[in-house]
């Protein structure tokens, strides 16, 4: 049977990528919601730049490839346009915690209704292997052939801190538990980020140590405290839902149920409305 | 019969209310059926230093404030000291005598009279209007009704405070300026209203802006007209995150535009390059103040002319448009709207401090703005990219159960990323002829305003064609001025056919870049530029005597 929900572009990702069961957990996210009844029309990912980003090119869905750093931006301009959409963010490590981190933590603060999907490789695999802003320090890299001098970010405490209301993690290695949490994110109404755990097999092969680490949550953490303690965790890595908050998403908070894309005013009743303000001014 | 101008200047302390009483002045006298320019002259500053707004009016068309005013009234001493020399003629000037005691010219004590009131700091502006309605010779009662209006809080105490200042002025200037009234009232607007309301007709639906002045008023104006008109209107976290958000509003199918200065059209300089690449409509409005970098914040000047036809890396189509004036902002806010959207690139509409923030009367017939219709996928497989004869692939937005794919690398007509050596140059081709169906359209438009018949050719653009236009008036200068609405594509098949061989430029730069840039594209030799750098506009007098040492 084909699969309908890749395109023709050749796969470039390195035999044993993590970004194979990314994509493959998103396949199934997709079917998933369509049970759910929402139509992969509906549907719009974005993407930054890097590895993580081809998935743009195999999803046969529509989306917008952005910027290195900016498709959180991006992204949050689609879902203001249009609130029907759902719009999913592949970001890198690199991606949203180095060049683009204001764009995800002012999303997070705005609680903009995106889902984020973190491929988190702890380095720059698509330029070659340098330190991400996640990198552990020591991390050997060719701009850091010293090993890293500094310390990385905990991605979980910085979007739970910002204000996430939607905060998990997943493993790349665990399809199955990456699909469900993509599809509970995507239907979360609010701002929602998965640091996915990934498996860089040329530059940063951690198979083994997350196999063995990787552990995951019965529940979700009772409180904002909980929560950070076991994100910061560094003997286990916990994976599922750390936090999830209802609270009115941006767009609702600032037009309510508008839509500016499609319940457009008319030319006349702008021009009616013009006129009359004209008077006033 | 000599063309009369009125000009009234009124000078003091940020905080002191001097804009509200220049715009309540320019309100006073367009409802004698008068028009009127206003310019403000801010600092960057909240409270103390010293503004002043001067407003000048006549019974026909007036397109630039006179520096010499007929009335001026200085709210402080530092106002006294430096505007005593900016007198017409008969020019008076009125002063606050607490703040100076004995001096030359009117003396009355504004702030000991409003300091039988609450918050005496805040209503000396007041006295400003009153000194103005008695010098006009105007009805008191005017004066009152007008205070209700323009001054609605603590209405009582406003009036018992402009009484006493009129009484005060009424035995030394009352009537001394009477006005004849003009053809009717018309509504004033500011650059930047004028440019918001010509977006919303056009069929704006989302403004993004950072603050920054000049353009900072243009996010107010739109931030408070969004629900009426049904807009989203956003300031987010940089103008990064401004462009880049409103690249993605556009491609969801919003008609979206964003509003900056120098500085922070710099921050989106590769969005640009990604609304280029991705054929995304992003119409931004580039406010000019004096650069480089934070420059001088509120003032004014041309120096990002160069810097604007050359927005964003690499080889992608880019329309910059400049208006002249504030009835020419409106139209073309609307048509560059219109135009992004049609051809599927980013687009400038390039303006000044000048134009965005002083005030005029204007005669607009709203109906004229166009609407923004782009070229959209009827049936059949979509293909985001797709090769056609003009290089304008017609668009869909989601959701669709075509794929649509837009995409910031180079990429095949569907979308999907591409390095095949064909592909590249098929799809840099296809955008680059977009370049020809662009002046193709340009060439139905009116993309060049000449004004006057006869004389020496004088070259200008933007806000200055207002400065120009008002000094060959003030000097009686019998001219040909030539005005580029256009600048990117340049209409040179207008240009070549009006310009001449050596006319005068006139701009507001030190280096001349728009004289570089008419040497560049026409190959004439200007024989003069005239140019000014200082912040300030020109002065129509001043600007008419360095007309006549060069014509």
């Amino acid at each position: 049977m084909t699969d309908d929900l890749i395109t023709y572009a050749e796969i470039t990702w390195c035999p044993g990528c993590g970004n194979f069961g990314i994509l493959n957990a998103f396949k199934k996210a997709v079917k998933q919601l369509e049970k759910k009844g929402i139509d992969r029309e509906k549907i719009f990912m974005t993407a930054g730049i890097g590895q993580h980003a081809k998935v743009f090119d195999y999803a046969n869905l529509s989306g917008f490839y952005g910027l290195h750093g900016r498709s959180m931006a991006t992204a949050q301009g689609i879902k203001l346009a249009n609130p029907e959409l759902k719009v999913i963010n592949f970001v890198g490590d690199g991606d949203a915690m180095g060049e683009g981190l204001e764009h995800v933590l002012f999303a997070a603060k705005r609680n903009a209704d995106i889902s984020v999907v973190m491929h988190n490789n702890g380095i720059y695999a698509l330029t070659t292997g340098q330190r991400s802003p996640l990198s552990a320090r020591g991390y050997r890299g060719p701009s850091t052939p010293w090993g890293s001098e500094e310390d990385p970010f905990n991605p979980l405490t910085l979007l739970m801190e910002a204000g996430a209301t939607f905060v998990a993690r997943s493993y790349s290695g665990n399809i199955d538990h990456l699909a469900n949490t993509m599809v509970k994110a995507i239907l979360h109404e609010g701002f929602s980020f998965i640091d996915v755990l990934q498996v860089c097999i040329t530059f940063n092969n951690k198979y083994q140590e997350y196999n063995e680490m990787v552990e995951v949550m019965k529940t979700i953490p009772a409180s904002h405290d909980e929560a950070l303690a076991l994100a910061r965790k560094k003997d286990r890595l916990p994976i599922g839902i750390f936090c999830r908050v209802d609270k009115p998403a941006h767009h609702r908070a600032l037009y309510g149920d508008w839509n500016p894309a499609k319940k457009r005013r008319t030319r006349k009743q702008r021009i009616n409305k013009l006129e009359k303000l004209l008077l006033s001014v | 019969m000599k063309r009369r101008v009125f000009t009234f200047l009124v000078g003091g302390k940020a905080g002191e209310g001097v804009k509200k009483a220049g715009s309540v002045a320019a309100h006073l006298l367009a409802g004698m059926g008068r028009r009127v320019f206003q310019m403000d002259d801010y600092q960057s500053l909240i409270r103390g230093g010293h503004n002043f707004s001067v407003i000048s009016s006549s019974t026909g068309e007036i397109t630039s404030h006179y520096m010499n005013a007929d009335l001026v009234v200085a709210l402080d001493a530092r106002s006294h000291q430096l505007h005593k020399n900016h007198l017409s003629d008969k020019g008076v000037l009125v002063f606050n005598s607490d703040a100076e005691g004995k001096s030359q010219g009117v003396g009355i004590p504004m702030t000991s009279q409003a300091e039988k009131y609450p918050q005496p700091a805040l209503r000396i502006g007041v006295s400003a209007i009153a000194i103005l309605v008695s010098a006009l010779g105007l009805d008191i009662k005017r004066m009152h009704a007008l205070i209700e209006k323009e001054y609605p809080r603590d209405i009582e105490n406003n009036i018992a405070y402009a009484d006493s200042i009129y009484d005060h002025a009424q035995p030394i200037i009352g009537g001394r300026f009477p006005l004849n009234p003009g053809d009717g009232e018309k509504p004033i607007l500011s650059g930047n209203q004028a440019m918001g309301l010509g977006a919303i007709a056009g069929g704006l639906d989302v403004y993004l802006g950072y603050p920054m002045t000049p353009s900072s008023p243009l996010l107010h104006f739109l931030a408070a007209q969004a629900e009426d008109f049904g807009l989203a209107v956003v300031h987010p976290e940089s103008e990064v995150a401004v462009a880049n958000m409103a690249i993605g509003a556009a491609a969801a199918g919003a008609k979206t535009m964003v509003g900056t200065s120098g500085g922070g059209l710099a921050l989106m300089d590769e969005a640009f390059s990604l609304a280029g690449m991705t054929e995304t409509p992003l119409l931004c409005v580039l406010g000019s103040r004096p650069g480089p970098a934070t420059g001088v914040p509120t003032y004014t000047e041309q120096g990002d002319l160069g810097f604007a036809l050359n927005k964003g890396h690499g080889e992608f189509p880019r329309i910059v448009a400049a208006p002249g004036n504030l009835e020419e902002a409106y139209y073309l806010a609307s048509e560059m709207l219109s135009i992004v959207w049609k051809f599927q690139t980013p687009g400038i509409i390039l303006t000044e401090k000048h134009l965005a923030e002083s005030r005029m009367t204007v005669d607009l017939n709203v109906q004229e703005a166009k609407w923004a219709q782009p070229k959209m996928h009827k049936t059949g497989k979509y293909r985001r990219y797709l090769d056609v004869a003009d290089g304008i692939s017609p668009l869909l937005f989601p959701p669709s159960k075509e794929v649509i794919k837009w995409n910031s690398y180079e990429h095949d007509q569907v979308g999907i990323t591409t390095e095949k050596a064909e592909i590249i140059a098929q799809l840099h081709d296809k955008r680059h002829r977009k370049n020809v169906a662009i002046i193709k359209y340009l060439k139905s438009l009116r993309t060049v305003n000449e004004y006057g018949k006869k004389g020496p050719v004088i070259v200008t653009y933007g806000s200055t064609t207002m400065s120009v236009l008002e000094a060959l008036k003030a000097g009686g200068i019998k001219a040909r001025v030539i005005q580029p609405v256009f600048l990117k594509p340049l209409p040179v098949w207008e240009l070549k056919k009006r310009i001449g061989s050596t006319p005068v430029v006139i701009e507001q730069s030190c280096a001349g870049q728009f004289a570089t840039l008419l040497r560049d594209k026409l190959d004439i030799e200007p024989q003069a530029v005239i140019r000014k750098y200082d912040g300030r506009p020109f002065d129509p007098e001043e600007l008419a005597r360095q007309i006549k040492e060069v014509i």
